[in-house]
């Protein structure tokens, strides 16, 4: 896809995605879209790690829950306002995965993978079993929603639902215009050839952990700042939604949509939040169907959905040793 | 006389073999110089130890005068050691162009991260010209747009050479350069390698097997045989000594 169609195609989708609620007021498809927002947040920080840098993490929506549960503490028990908080709550988690990146990153491969695993898991220990902190396994309830904001006179209050959907729609917005400006950076091609080949990234000067460790710190700030917003969301914090099968969800909507791409994510989420009640189906059914997606995709779209629109061309034939003048 | 690059007394055992036994020799003036020996005489073990890629059990490693013993490799590519590798590495995703602007661009996470927000590209714009002259330099100028997977494996290597040389190095390690170049491409490499050292001084050490190549091209070789160095000196010297010719060149 060109660079101009690419441009027509994402003012077209964020124009629609705007003007939504006045066309289709439908509180269901709000709700629909709202979810698929709070997914895309944390998926765009994965995408950054897994599909720019090559980390998978399956302990990804754990950094989630920490920014949840570190935000619903500041707003409920320390009564924080909501937008300090979600500052705080985003610099927790990324702080909390600048730690745990700074060990699980000393392992290479699949044993990165278990070790990120394990984290998900004592993280979802901690949330369910702290009881004193973070209510336990019956949820942290009574988390607000933002005070309403006044500019120019005007007053925006963010409980009804349509406020809400510009409010969450936005905020991935701005978290997608980050993943752009971070992937056209000299950081993010460096994040690219550490995926690519790090021992030749590492000759080339680059200090590969600190690079790392810094792309962990990065997604697990955005995976926290989409936790936040979702408790916020359902105003009740529960550990459910940050448990080892939600950090798979995450993976299985970077990859689905197209790891490595900017609107890999969007794409993800969005089927994967859609389909399911386009087609009337319980939870437990959703890891089934996309299971079965995920093995036609690698088969047939490696590089995810986004891949199917994506071709590079390529202005010269392939390689022959024959180029002498 | 300032040391470009000396290694002293370094050793390297892997379990019972000895890779290194004692290795010393040391390089005042820049130019070309040919590493050479049989397999086995510790050649790459040596580049792994002077680039960082591997702790040496004892010794010392000095670039530029600055002890660099036991520096990782982003610490000596910034004291300006660059390297290639036998097994030729580039970046197959990116465009040739691509690969030589990464290897051009500064590296540390904080020009990274600040990179982010300021946007300046001032830096990649100088780098352009450098690397557009680099690829014309090696014949790659009609793939400077293409993925550099479209590559055969002899112009990967030319890719490969260009994006050690467009880091500036002082002392550049090239590790059988013209291993699997086939003979056309051979004098595109050697034409490429002496204009490059006419460009810029610094030390050029390239371990090789190919002895036509190499005999022509470096101004002084090293031998290296059994973990030690046996000989040193012009390619003339070498091929009339006695020793290099009873352990090596038959």
């Amino acid at each position: 896809m060109s660079s101009r169609l690419a441009l027509i195609a994402a003012v077209v989708a964020i124009t629609v995605l705007y003007s939504l609620p006045a066309f289709a007021p439908d509180p269901y498809v709000l709700h629909v879209l709202v979810l698929a927002c709070l997914y895309v947040i944390p998926a765009v920080g994965l995408n950054l790690m897994l599909g720019y840098t090559g980390l998978v993490s399956l302990g990804h929506m754990g950094f989630a829950g920490v920014g949840a549960y570190v935000g619903a503490i500041l707003l409920v028990d320390v009564k924080h306002g909501f937008w300090v908080t979600l500052l705080l709550a985003t610099l927790a988690a990324g702080f909390a995965g600048a730690l745990v990146g700074a060990i699980c990153l000393r392992f290479r491969t699949h044993f990165f993978m278990i070790v990120t695993l394990a984290f998900g898991l004592l993280a979802f220990s901690v949330f369910n079993n702290w009881d004193e902190v973070t209510r336990g396994a019956v949820g942290f309830p009574g988390i607000p929603r933002p005070r309403p904001i006044e500019l120019g006179g005007v007053r925006y209050t963010f409980g009804p639902l349509p406020h809400f959907y510009y409010f969450v729609l936005t905020a991935a917005m701005l978290v997608f215009a980050l993943q752009r400006l971070v992937v056209r950076s000299d950081f993010g091609c460096t994040l690219m050839a550490i995926r690519q080949d790090e021992k030749l990234a590492q000759a080339k000067g680059v200090d590969v952990m600190r690079y790392k460790v810094a792309v962990f710190a990065l997604g697990a700030a955005l995976a926290g700042l989409g936790g936040l917003l979702h408790v916020s969301f359902l105003r009740v914090a529960a550990p459910a939604s940050f448990n080892l099968a939600e950090s798979i969800n995450a993976v299985l909507i970077v990859v689905l949509g197209g790891a490595g791409s900017l609107v890999g994510p969007a794409l993800g989420a969005l089927v994967f939040v859609a389909l399911p009640e386009y087609l009337r189906m319980t939870a437990e059914w959703r890891l089934v169907i996309f299971g079965a997606l995920l093995v036609v995709v690698t088969l047939f779209a490696p590089r995810g959905l986004a891949g199917l629109f994506h071709s590079r061309n390529i202005g010269v034939r392939p390689g022959s040793d024959t180029n002498v003048k | 006389m300032m040391k470009l690059l000396a290694v002293e007394g370094v050793r390297k055992r892997y379990g019972g073999v000895i890779a290194l036994a004692d290795v010393s020799f040391a390089i005042e003036q820049s130019g070309i110089y040919g590493l050479i020996g049989p397999n086995g005489a510790g050649k790459t073990t040596l580049f792994d130890v002077i680039a960082g890629n591997t702790a040496a059990d004892n010794g010392r490693v000095i670039i530029d005068d600055r002890e660099m013993t036991g520096a990782l490799p982003y610490r000596l590519v910034r004291q300006g050691v660059a390297r290639s590798f036998q097994e030729c590495r580039v970046l197959s995703e990116f465009t040739c162009l691509e690969n030589l602007l990464f290897a051009a661009q500064p590296k540390t996470l904080g020009h990274g991260i600040a990179q982010i927000f300021t946007r300046r590209d001032a830096h990649r714009r100088a780098a352009l010209e450098s690397a557009r002259h680099l690829l014309d330099l090696v014949n790659l100028t009609a793939y400077a747009d293409a993925p550099a997977s479209v590559l055969s494996f002899g112009q990967r290597r030319l890719l490969e050479i260009v994006t050690t040389f467009i880091m500036r190095p002082r002392v550049l390690l090239l590790d059988e350069p013209a291993a699997g170049v086939n003979p056309a491409l051979l004098e595109t490499l050697d034409r490429a390698l002496r204009a490059m050292i006419a460009e810029r001084t610094g030390v050029f050490l390239i371990v090789e097997h190919n002895m036509t190549f190499i005999f022509a091209l470096a101004h002084e070789i090293i031998v290296m045989h059994q973990g030690v160095v046996l000989e040193r000196g012009t390619p003339e010297q070498i091929q009339a000594s006695p020793r290099v010719v009873e352990a090596y060149l038959g």
